[in-house]
């Protein structure tokens, strides 16, 4: 059996690069998933002492799976079914000198639209879609986090972009 | 290359330079970089690495005591507790011996008093109260050679044998109850009769009525040497004792079984046993197996 196989993520030096390499993605998929209030950083942790907990357990290439579906579960667990709110950062404008009352005005409707907008996406469209557009990751990445196609992420992010753009025009 | 291939290729961060041209010719452009420009506002808290780690470490930590080191405590306590109960068990639990069919045991006790047991017989003391209570349980057949001391009691289902320091054969075999006393002094207390012993004297009772017999002048129980010996005892006393004696059983349906029967017969010699208790009777015996049958001439 080759080495890497043996090698166990009980060691200490593993676990804390297996943290490093995934703490950031399943942070960020837990908060496009269900957003902020059921503090997503708190259940990624959880799900690394989990990981720990069954160190020996589980082998190497297995748990990126298994945190994903520990914090998923986790999250369930919580809180079966609340509606998912995303809260704008309020990035300031970079044009901040010359704003009129009335473009402030647009684009505090334009945020709450967008915020209304996003929470009506389904779970795996935001998922996707956010960590596409935000964290700026490519389709073939989201893909392998998910563990799904590379196709099945461009039909999600692509079907969230019109339903985004539908809403916005609608309302 | 059309609108949404272009889009696509966009969205995967996949544009040429070349289609970037292209895809700001498209219509919605603008809107399109408004939107994207807007989500990066749903950017997720950012955290400390570093300091989420060490949080992890330290609840890792902290579940490892109470997870990992409170079940070993408890074991190592529950296996502690355990042996000293069966330690507090095992030496305060009556001590029991018992005999099967034609065996024949020496026992000393803590005061080195000495038991020997007759076949199939039970004798049950207590060990660690031994000094407190000189007290053992019989059923069966035994000698007694009592050492010096406080009283020493025998109890038996048919009555109580109290002694000083003697020597002394108790038989009880359900109704049958015998005592004799070789040496020293015996009380009995039974439910009808409260008798003393002197060296000699037997006391007897069968079916709960007391029966009177001569002197006794051997000076131990003639079974510590191989031999049982009966003086007017109901004959089927002998055949249940010739059949503690040798694994056998008796069939003797046809016969008077409280017919009275002197004589002994040996332990050694099956054959010669039988004919120890037939012929003074005018019996015939044939042998099957282990069953014997009794028949008259």
């Amino acid at each position: 059996m080759s080495k890497p196989l043996k090698e166990n993520i009980c060691e200490e030096h593993l676990f804390s690069s297996i943290f490093k390499k995934y703490s950031k993605d399943l942070h960020d998929f837990l908060y496009y998933k269900f957003g902020s209030q059921l503090n997503p950083q708190d259940k990624m942790q959880e799900a690394f002492v989990k990981l720990w907990e069954n160190c020996i357990k589980i082998p190497q290439d297995k748990a990126k799976s298994f945190l994903f579906t520990t914090a998923n579960n986790l999250m369930l667990n919580e809180f079966a079914h609340q509606k998912v709110v995303l809260r704008h950062q309020k990035i300031k404008p970079k044009h901040s000198t010359n704003i009129t009352p009335e473009f402030l005005l647009q684009e505090k409707q334009y945020k709450e639209k967008l915020e209304n907008a996003i929470a009506n996406l389904t779970e795996a469209q935001r998922v996707a879609f956010l960590m596409n557009r935000v964290e700026g990751k490519r389709f073939k990445e989201i893909a392998e986090l998910l563990e799904i196609s590379t196709k099945a992420v461009e039909k999600r992010i692509y079907g969230a972009l019109k339903k985004l753009r539908e809403d916005i025009d609608e309302l | 290359m059309n609108r949404e291939n272009l889009i696509q290729k966009w969205l995967d961060h996949d544009l040429n330079t070349q289609e970037l041209e292209a895809f700001k010719q498209l219509d919605d452009y603008d809107d399109l970089i408004t939107l994207d420009h807007q989500l990066k506002g749903f950017k997720a808290n950012s955290f400390e690495k570093e300091a989420a780690l060490e949080t992890v470490w330290n609840s890792i930590n902290s579940t490892k005591k109470t997870k990992k080191y409170l079940p070993l405590v408890s074991k190592i306590a529950a296996i502690l507790v355990i042996c000293f109960g069966i330690y507090f068990y095992t030496t305060t639990l009556d001590t029991t011996t018992n005999t099967i069919v034609s065996e024949h045991k020496t026992i000393i006790l803590p005061d080195a008093s000495q038991v020997e047991l007759n076949a199939v017989s039970v004798i049950t003391f207590n060990k660690s109260k031994w000094y407190n209570n000189r007290s053992i349980s019989l059923d069966g057949e035994a000698f007694f050679k009592v050492a010096k001391g406080q009283k020493f009691d025998v109890k038996t289902s048919l009555g109580t044998v109290t002694v000083l320091g003697t020597q002394f054969n108790v038989k009880q075999r359900d109704a049958y109850f015998e005592v004799t006393c070789y040496e020293g002094k015996v009380g009995i207390d039974t439910n009808t009769k409260q008798v003393t012993l002197l060296p000699g004297d037997t006391f007897l009772i069968i079916d709960g009525k007391y029966i009177a017999t001569e002197k006794e002048n051997l000076s131990r129980p003639s079974w510590l040497n191989h031999k049982s010996t009966f003086k007017s005892i109901p004959y089927k006393e002998v055949v249940a004792e010739f059949e503690r004696q040798y694994n056998v059983s008796i069939d003797f349906k046809n016969l008077n079984a409280t017919q009275n029967f002197t004589g002994s017969f040996t332990h050694n010699d099956i054959e010669i046993a039988l004919k120890s208790i037939t012929l003074p009777l005018q019996l015939k015996y044939s042998k099957t197996d282990n069953i014997i049958r009794l028949t008259r001439e």
